[in-house]
Order: C-alpha cells, then sequence, then structure tokens
C-alpha cells in the first residue's frame, strides 16, 4: 500500500454538462446557478473521473475487495475560479499519502490522501481537490482475529 | 454587503433527503457504492437499511447555504469533515457563522465555522469555509 504514494493518475480533460449541472444542482436542493456557473460540489467526480480514474478504480487500487468499508476523512477544496459549463478543464493528480493505524479492539484502518488539480484551456489554476479516505480491513482484522 | 466577525448565516434547509436523489448522484459520480442505492447494504452495516447520502452532497448544501448569503461565486475554499452519515427521510439544515475577516481591495475574504445538522442535533458536517464577499463602497 505504502509503494502507491507517488502513484499518479493517468490525467484527462473533463466537461461539465448542462443536463449534469442541472441534475446534480437539483440534488442538492438548488435550481442550476445563473451565468453557466457549474455547482462546486462537481469537484468532487469531476476531479476523479476527469483525472483518469474512478470511484471503484480508487477502491481497486486501496484493495478494498468487493464489499469495501470506506469512509471519509476530510474534503479540501480550494476554488481560484468558478467552476462553468461547457468549459473543458485539464486534470492532473495523484495518492499524495497513506498511512496505517490501529488501536486496540478496532480492525486496521487505512488511509489514503488523493490531490487533484484542475487548470483551464488557458493553463490557469481552476481548483484544488484534496480529500482523504478510510479503508477499515474489517474482513482481514476478523481473519487475522 | 456589510459583514461582522460573528454574523450568523441564514440557514440552508433539506426538509428530506430522498433516495431518488441519491440514485441520481450515484450516476453521474459513477460510484459503484451500493450503500446509496440498496437498502440490503445498509441494512449488512447496521443502518436498518436506510440509504447513505453522498458526502459532497451533504457538503453541497452547506455551500448553498454560502452561496445564497454571498453569492453563487463566493466560495474560495471549504475544509471539511463528516462526522456522521445523512440517511434518506433525513432532514437536515445547514447553518453557520463569520469567525475572521481579510482581506483588500474590493472583496472580503469571511472565514466562517460551517455545518450541516440532521434532526435531533446530530453533526453530519463540520466545516471551515473562506468565502468572499464584496466589500461596501
Amino acid at each position: 500500500m505504502r509503494t502507491l504514494v507517488g502513484h499518479r493518475f493517468p490525467g484527462g480533460t473533463y466537461r461539465i454538462e448542462r443536463w449534469e449541472n442541472f441534475l446534480l444542482s437539483e440534488a442538492t436542493g438548488i435550481d442550476p446557478l445563473p451565468d453557466r456557473l457549474a455547482h462546486p460540489a462537481h469537484l468532487f467526480h469531476v476531479a476523479i473521473n476527469g483525472v483518469g480514474t474512478s470511484i471503484g478504480e480508487l477502491f481497486q487500487l486501496a484493495d478494498a475487495g468487493p464489499d469495501p468499508l470506506v469512509s471519509i476523512d476530510y474534503y479540501d477544496w480550494r476554488i481560484h475560479q468558478p467552476l462553468l459549463e461547457g468549459e473543458t478543464y485539464s486534470l492532473s493528480g495523484g495518492i499524495a499519502d497513506f498511512t496505517r493505524s490501529r488501536r486496540d479492539g478496532s480492525p486496521t484502518r487505512d488511509s489514503f490522501s488523493y490531490a487533484i488539480d484542475l487548470d483551464d484551456a488557458s493553463g490557469a489554476r481552476v481548483a484544488e481537490v484534496a480529500f482523504r479516505w478510510h479503508f477499515w480491513r474489517v474482513t482481514r482484522a476478523r481473519e487475522t482475529a | 454587503m456589510k459583514v461582522a466577525v460573528g454574523d450568523v448565516i441564514p440557514p440552508f434547509r433539506m426538509e428530506r433527503v430522498t433516495p431518488e436523489r441519491m440514485k441520481t448522484v450515484a450516476a453521474i459520480f459513477r460510484d459503484p457504492t451500493p450503500l446509496h442505492w440498496d437498502r440490503e447494504a445498509t441494512r449488512a452495516i447496521g443502518f436498518d437499511g436506510r440509504l447513505l447520502n453522498q458526502s459532497p452532497i451533504n457538503l453541497g448544501y452547506v455551500i448553498n447555504m454560502l452561496m445564497q448569503w454571498a453569492g453563487p461565486r463566493c466560495v474560495r475554499r471549504i475544509r471539511a469533515e463528516f462526522p456522521q452519515p445523512v440517511l434518506d427521510g433525513d432532514s437536515v439544515c445547514a447553518g453557520g457563522r463569520v469567525v475572521s475577516l481579510s482581506g483588500e481591495g474590493h472583496e472580503t475574504l469571511a472565514e466562517c465555522e460551517v455545518w450541516l445538522d440532521s434532526q435531533g442535533g446530530t453533526r453530519n458536517v463540520a466545516a471551515r469555509a473562506w468565502v468572499a464577499v464584496p466589500r461596501e463602497p
């Protein structure tokens, strides 16, 4: 697991379509924003899917198994420019950190930090997305108990 | 816009978190996690068959509160933790207050303590946000 630190995702591009901005905004309980503005909640999936990976692949990289128990430590989103519908963003990033911890009586917890940057077509930085997930090794702990 | 340390941000409420919205979001996110759409999966881990709302949507409620307060371009940074999940059927309310002010020029940067609570006072999101608010002429 520790060798995954420094792993770089393939990189790629993402364009937020009108339909997904409409549906995601509605899912948060508001109408779409004016002037082609995309809801900031897009930063989660635009970062992951746009950088050339997926939630499923992140679980596989963490060896999470078919029935993973995953929790979130934190999200840290820095937004330099508003996201826009119809703009194509370039994404780059990778796995920034890994820690393994275990307390008495608790399962092993593997924590991965991810860092992904979004740039616009001119190369200007639009956002920096960092997040950390905990993978609880429940099955493994029971097997070795 | 006049802003001061200690100001309370008007709340944003989602009266009922629905499984239909979770399924839409799972498709948009391409999220294979069954906890957002399969009641058997959540029953197996002790949530009594209630689906778990996606955390970016929980954060989205908080962001909605900030945008309705200071405009749709206002959020500069948000750092959030998620102590408890939001479940389908929950009623949630985002709240916040200004804890410090900084900045120069035409904008003030307001550092805000923000949160999302569900009925009964369960804290679902605990976050710190940095929000640009237009300075009064």
